[in-house]
C-alpha cells in the first residue's frame, strides 16, 4: 500500500479543531515539519502556542489516532513543541524588545493576594517550560522580594540592571532596589518613571512570558504599565465577598478602557480547608467569583483555596508550586496558569488596527 | 495622511487638518471651564496641519505629532473611529 499524500495527512489533522481558537491546528500553523517515507511513516511537529497548553495531550493523542486512520501509514511520530506567539504590534513597543507576552496581575483593592497568585503563576509557567520574567510594579509595597526568598541588589551592566534569578524566574522589583524595608515616599510621577526604568533599564532578555504584578487599584503604577507596553491582558484577582468584587469591578473598567483585554478573573482565598479536620469552609461567600465573571462576560480562571501551606510556603520565600508540587494548592494554581496560558494565545491571534502614514 | 485598516475590514483616511482640529488635549481642548487654543482659532497655519509622527500607546489610542512640535494628544481607537465617519 502507498504511503499517503502531504495533503491527505494534513486533512485528516484540520479535523483537530482548537477549542480556544475556534480554528483547525492547521489553518492555525501548528503541524510543522511533515515528512512522511515510503514505509509509511509519517512525523511531523504539533507546534502549541504555549507550553502550558491545557490540551496538550488530548492534541497528540487526538493527531496520532487521525493520522493513523490513514490508509497505508505504518507508524505516527509526533514531536509537541510550543512557542509562544508575540503579542500584536510588539514592534510599537521599544520597551521590552524580547518579551513575547506581558500579563498583568491586578486587583481592585490590596490584600486579596494578588502577588501569591502573581508568583506562583509565574512559577506555574516556567514549570510548563516557558521562559518567563516576574516584575514587581508595586512600588510602595513590593511582595515578591519576601515571597521568592530573595533579598540582594541586582548587579548593574552596562548601566542595565541584570534581573535576579529564583526558581528559573527572572525576577526584578522596588524592594531590590531601595532595600526592602525602606519606604519609597513617592509622588505618582516618579512611581511612573521608576515603573518605565523597570522595563527600559533591565535586562530582560528573552522571555515568553514577562508576569507584572501591579500594584491594587487604578492609579499611576497600573496607567503607566497599560500605557507603555501592549499587553496582552490582565489577569483579576479578587476574593468571593462582594466588597472585593465590586471594587475588583472597578479595576476591570479601567482595564477595559484603557483596551486591554481582560483574561480573566481569579478567586483566591475561595474556600478555608480546615488543618484540623479538613473541612472545606466557605468563608467568604461562594462562587461569587464565577458569578461576577459571568456577569461581567469575562471568563472565570479558577479558584484558590485559603490554605495555610500556601500561607507558610509563601513567607518562606517559596511558591507552594515549586516546594509543595503535589498539594490540591499547587494544582488549583497550576490550573489557573493553563487558562492564563490558553487565554494569552488567543489574543496573540486577535488583529487591531494597522496604521499607516503617507 | 492616516490611513487605519480595522478589524473586520473596515478603512479609514485622516488628514492632518482634521486630525489637527481634533485634538483631544487639554491645551487644545480648554479645561476646567477655560477656553483652550482651537475654541475661536479660525485658522492654523500648514505646519500645525501636518502629520510628522504617530505612536502607539499601550494598545488602546495613538499619541500623533504634527509639524509645528505639537503632540500632546492622545487619540484614542474609539475617538478614531468616530472621526472616520
Amino acid at each position: 500500500m502507498p504511503s499517503p499524500s502531504d495533503q491527505q495527512v494534513l486533512t485528516a489533522l484540520s479535523t483537530i479543531v482548537d477549542p480556544d481558537l475556534g480554528r483547525d491546528v492547521v489553518s492555525l500553523g501548528m503541524i510543522k515539519d511533515l515528512r512522511i517515507d515510503g514505509a509509511g511513516e509519517v512525523a511531523f511537529t504539533f507546534e502549541l502556542t504555549t507550553p502550558a497548553c491545557p490540551v496538550r495531550d488530548r492534541f497528540k493523542t487526538q493527531a496520532e489516532e487521525a493520522v493513523g486512520a490513514l490508509p497505508g501509514v505504518t507508524r505516527v511520530d509526533v514531536k509537541m513543541t510550543a512557542n509562544v506567539r508575540p503579542g500584536f504590534m510588539r514592534q510599537a513597543s521599544e520597551m521590552l524588545p524580547g518579551v513575547k507576552q506581558t500579563i498583568a496581575v491586578a486587583s481592585g483593592k490590596g490584600g486579596v493576594g494578588k502577588s501569591t497568585v502573581a508568583v506562583n503563576l509565574a512559577a506555574a509557567l516556567r514549570q510548563s517550560g516557558a521562559r518567563v520574567g516576574l516584575l514587581d510594579a508595586d512600588i510602595y509595597g513590593p511582595s515578591v522580594p519576601g515571597l521568592t526568598g530573595v533579598h540582594e541588589q541586582p548587579k548593574v551592566v552596562e548601566q542595565k540592571l541584570v534581573p535576579l534569578q529564583a526558581y528559573g524566574l527572572s525576577l526584578m522589583s522596588m524592594g531590590f532596589l531601595g532595600g526592602a524595608d525602606k519606604a519609597m515616599i513617592w509622588r505618582g510621577p516618579m512611581v511612573s518613571r521608576a515603573i518605565q526604568q523597570m522595563m527600559s533599564d533591565v535586562t530582560w532578555g528573552e522571555l515568553d512570558y514577562l508576569v507584572i504584578d501591579l500594584p491594587p487599584g487604578t492609579g499611576d503604577a497600573s496607567l503607566t504599565i497599560a500605557q507603555s507596553v501592549p499587553l496582552s491582558g490582565v489577569v483579576i484577582v479578587a476574593t468571593p465577598q462582594d466588597l472585593a468584587l465590586d471594587i475588583a469591578v472597578k479595576a476591570l473598567q479601567m482595564f477595559r478602557s484603557l483596551n486591554v483585554v481582560p483574561l480573566g478573573l481569579v478567586e483566591n482565598m475561595s474556600w478555608y480547608v480546615c488543618s484540623e479536620c479538613g473541612h472545606e469552609h466557605h468563608v467568604f461567600g461562594h462562587g461569587g467569583a464565577e458569578r461576577a465573571a459571568q456577569r461581567l462576560g469575562v471568563p472565570f480562571l479558577g479558584g484558590i483555596p485559603l490554605h495555610e501551606d500556601i500561607r507558610v510556603e509563601a513567607d518562606g520565600g517559596a511558591p507552594i508550586v515549586v516546594s509543595r508540587p503535589d498539594s490540591p494548592a499547587a494544582k488549583a494554581f497550576r490550573d489557573v496558569a493553563q487558562q492564563v496560558a490558553a487565554r494569552t494565545s488567543i489574543q496573540s491571534f486577535r488583529q487591531l488596527p494597522v496604521i499607516n502614514v503617507r | 495622511m492616516l490611513e487605519i485598516a480595522w478589524e473586520g475590514g473596515a478603512r479609514t483616511r485622516h488628514p492632518g487638518r482634521q486630525l489637527r482640529w481634533a485634538c483631544p488635549c487639554a491645551e487644545c481642548r480648554g479645561e476646567g471651564g477655560a477656553p483652550g487654543r482651537l475654541d475661536g482659532a479660525g485658522e492654523l497655519p500648514d505646519e500645525e496641519l501636518q502629520l510628522t509622527d504617530v505612536a502607539l500607546i499601550g494598545q488602546y489610542a495613538l499619541q500623533i505629532a504634527f509639524a509645528s512640535g505639537h503632540g500632546t494628544g492622545i487619540y484614542t481607537f474609539r475617538y478614531l473611529r468616530e472621526l472616520g465617519g
